[in-house]
């Protein structure tokens, strides 16, 4: 599929472009002896939505950062298949994290500076992504005239912009109003299908897991046992009127016994 | 404009009628706090006098402070580079907030010589530490998660250094500037004292001719000259932060 | 009768309990202690029924606003900044004067071989407080245009050892002796060569204090007249209290300066008239100066600035 925005030139398909995790016997451990993982084996296929869940300290936020190689971990591998390219993974943060004194498009476009692409060719590549999260209009803007949810739109846009094939959420839409949620996951889980890459999601929230994953994942409360790890039977196509779907909330019940456990 | 000018000037009215009436009926001794009118006067007396100074202090103050401004972030960035340097090197920047300036001024006639090299070393050393305290406190406590998105991309340290912490770090380094400035001022003409030349000069000359209005005339520019150069950083800090920093937004 | 005697003596017995229980009084120096102050530290002052605490002082004590305000009972000053005082209203009266010959003067290194005050102003560095009266009579005088002016360092001689062609301000009783120690060989000037010569070390009192308590003041003044005698007899014991105070002048320099000092203190008018002895002569030429001067605008009664206990 060609997408035509602008005078872009790039081709993005709907073929796989995601890539496989492996995590084997992932261990880490902060101060000596609180142990946050104890030895994790997963497997995440390729193209997969995983969503994890877990109450508060249950070390999602850790594992996310370990896969993302900004820690390591005390023991144990963790591997990325096929190897490929250098930074084809993104990470989305809790907050936007925006660079203040850049408008939108720089910030958009941050992540193609750093790898020393020029000018002309990063602008353009951010003008495209930012259009499909809907801020063609803001360009211009700066993140202190931004909303909190339109702030997100720029982070979500800058993790897409070197079209990675591993996409990662800590939590990201956490502190924005249930609204601007809803209409995120429905863009977030359209960009996923698009795009074909591999997104691991953390979030705290049983529905947001349910409506946008295909697969979850329950880790327990201390040292990243995992509880549940389950294929969603969900449908491939979802949009709001998923909300008031029961099969959604069997799903969510599922989840929350899974927690609270 | 109304709502910042006039509110200060309505006590400043009051005390110096106040202030002028306790002199002119001699409730205060003239020769101990001199009457308002008699400060303006030795003002326009000494006009050209006290314009001259203030230029020299001027000189002299603004030379220290821009040294202060460049050589403190510069030691601010080395000292951010690792903890081993900053363990090592801090307390030498220490020194150069806790060393009294009326004790160092002497020596710093000794090595540079009586001129205004000397009123600049003095407002140099007087100005510098907070510009190097704040910005590496600017630098160093830069936002984890964007130093973590820096890093995710493969930016070098130097890149880190130029293209995300010091940027973060600028309404720190404004706010040691702020503080810098008026130490600037009180380092050039402490330098004065010793060295010569200024408002420094004219403070003590005057007082050696038990001349206290005149006293007060310079020390009144030297007030202005500090409250000059603030107000210059915060029109620079406001210019600059003006589109993305909290603080200016709720101007 | 009784009620009489009764009433005669209540009053006689008040005087006598007002005598007998000393005052504490400050006294504020105008420097660190050094020789020129050793009467002050010698004076028997309980003898006289007094409690003093001598305060030291340094670079630019008030001492003239703070006898004037009524901060200290007694300070030390010059001659000339009574004079100033008094024009600005500041009624400050001087009892005892303890250099009767100004020791203010200019020093030179001797290498360059100049031979009055005039040459010190030809060329290199000048060290003066520009603002004393000496200053700009100097100036008035000789001109300022070869010469650098900077300020006075306050009787370091750093600056002075480092540079030959850099002249300063002293006392000629102190630091030209530091100086010589030092291994430079100095050529000094007396400010008094150029006929200006204020009573230097004065002991002031504020004009009210004087109306209100004119005993006390006369206790004060016999007291450190017995002191200086007895400082210009032995100053030993004196200048090994000093130098604990002010332990930035060795035993030796002190002993050389108090010695130097003597001529200057002890005159031929002191011998007639007793130490700290003041005339009226003087005083009025001094005035009559700094009327030439323009640093007052109206003649001050020379009877007006001393007094003599």
């Amino acid at each position: 599929m060609l997408h035509e925005v602008g005078h872009a030139r790039r081709v993005t398909s709907t073929i796989s472009r995601g890539v496989a995790v492996q995590l084997e016997g992932v261990r880490r451990v902060f101060d000596h002896n609180h142990v946050v993982i104890a030895g994790m084996d997963l497997r995440i296929e390729t193209g997969e939505f995983l969503a994890v869940l877990g109450p508060s300290g249950c070390g999602k936020s850790t594992l996310l950062r370990m896969i993302a190689r900004l820690a390591e971990p005390d023991a144990g591998q963790i591997r990325i298949e096929p190897k490929g390219e250098r930074f084809q993974t993104a990470f989305v943060f809790q907050d936007a994290h925006l660079l203040p004194w850049r408008n939108v498009l720089a910030n958009a476009a941050l992540p193609l500076e750093l790898m020393g692409e020029a000018k002309p060719e990063r602008d353009e590549r951010a003008r495209a992504v930012l259009e499909q999260v809907g801020l063609l209009e803001a360009l211009d803007r700066y993140p202190a005239e931004l909303s909190g949810g339109m702030r997100m739109r720029v982070s979500l846009a800058r993790a897409l912009v070197t079209e990675p094939r591993l996409l990662l959420l800590d939590e990201p839409f956490a502190a924005l109003d249930e609204i601007t949620r809803f209409h995120l996951d429905v863009r977030l889980r359209e960009l996923w299908q698009r795009r074909g890459m591999t997104v691991i999601f953390v979030t705290h929230s049983v529905s947001e897991a349910a409506f946008l994953a295909n697969r979850a994942v329950v880790l327990g409360k201390s040292g990243g046992a995992i509880k549940l790890d389950r294929r969603l039977e969900l449908p491939a196509v979802r949009d709001n009127e998923l909300r008031g779907d029961p099969r959604l909330g069997k799903e969510m019940r599922l989840l929350l016994g899974a927690i609270e456990e | 404009m109304k709502k910042t000018l006039l509110p200060p000037l309505i006590p400043l009215v009051v005390v110096t009628l106040m202030a002028e009436f306790l002199v002119r009926e001699g409730f205060v001794r003239a020769y101990l706090v001199p009457a308002p009118s008699a400060v303006l006067r030795a003002m326009m007396d000494s006009r050209m006098e006290l314009v001259q100074a203030l230029l020299s202090t001027s000189a002299g103050a603004l030379t220290g402070f821009v040294m202060s401004a460049l050589t403190g972030i510069a030691i601010a960035v080395l000292l951010s580079s690792s903890r081993g340097v900053q363990r090592a090197f801090y307390p030498y920047a220490i020194f150069f907030q806790t060393v009294p300036l009326i004790a160092v001024a002497p020596l710093l006639v000794i090595w540079f010589g009586f001129g205004i090299q000397t009123v600049i070393a003095s407002a140099f050393v007087a100005s510098v530490f907070p510009v190097i305290a704040n910005t590496l406190s600017g630098i160093l406590s830069t936002d984890p998660p964007l130093r973590d998105l820096f890093k995710l991309y493969g930016a070098s340290p130097l890149v880190t250094l130029f293209k995300l912490r010091l940027p973060a770090a600028l309404p720190q380094v404004f706010t040691g500037l702020r503080v810098s400035a008026g130490l600037a001022v009180i380092g050039a003409i402490v330098g004065e004292f010793i060295a010569g030349g200024g408002l420094g000069s004219v403070v003590e000359i005057a007082r050696t001719q038990q001349r206290i209005d005149k006293v007060f005339a310079a020390v009144l520019l030297a007030s202005l000259l500090g409250l000059g150069l603030f107000g210059l950083i915060n029109l620079l800090s406001h210019l600059t932060l003006r589109r993305w920093h909290a603080s200016e937004q709720a101007q | 009768m009784l009620r009489r005697a009764f009433l005669k003596t209540v009053p006689a017995l008040g005087l006598l309990t007002a005598c007998s229980k000393p005052s504490r009084m400050k006294l504020a120096l105008n420097w660190k202690p050094e020789p020129e102050f050793g009467g002050f530290y010698a004076a028997p002052y309980s003898k006289h029924g007094l409690t003093v605490e001598v305060l030291p002082g340094g670079t630019g004590t008030p001492t003239v606003q703070m006898v004037g305000a009524g901060s200290v009972d007694f300070g030390i000053v010059s001659a000339d900044e009574v004079i100033l005082a008094r024009s600005k209203g500041n009624d400050v009266v001087a009892l005892f004067a303890v250099f009767q010959d100004s020791p203010t003067g200019i020093m030179a290194h001797a290498s360059r071989n100049l031979t009055s005050i005039g040459d010190v102003l030809k060329e290199g560095t000048l060290a003066l407080e520009s603002g004393l009266p000496f200053a700009r009579l100097l100036k008035r005088k000789f001109g300022f245009d070869h010469v650098k002016i900077v300020p006075s360092p306050g009787g370091d001689i750093t600056s002075f050892l480092h540079d030959e062609k850099f002249a300063q301000q002293c006392y000629l009783t102190s630091e030209p002796i530091a100086a010589r120690r030092k291994g430079v060989a100095v050529k000094v000037f007396a400010v008094s060569d150029i006929g200006y010569n204020p009573y230097t070390t004065v002991l002031a009192i504020s004009g009210e204090s004087l109306r209100k308590n004119p005993d006390t003041a006369k206790a004060m003044v016999a007291a450190v007249r017995e002191g200086w005698r007895s400082y210009l007899d032995d100053p030993k014991a004196v200048n090994e209290q000093m130098n604990r105070l002010n332990p930035t002048m060795d035993l030796e320099t002190f002993a050389e300066v108090a010695e130097a000092q003597k001529p200057f203190i002890e005159t031929d008018a002191t011998r007639r008239n007793g130490l700290g002895t003041m005339s009226r002569e003087r005083w009025e030429t001094l005035i009559e100066q700094f009327k030439e001067l323009g640093d007052i605008s109206q003649t001050i009664p020379a009877e007006d600035c001393f007094r003599l206990l």
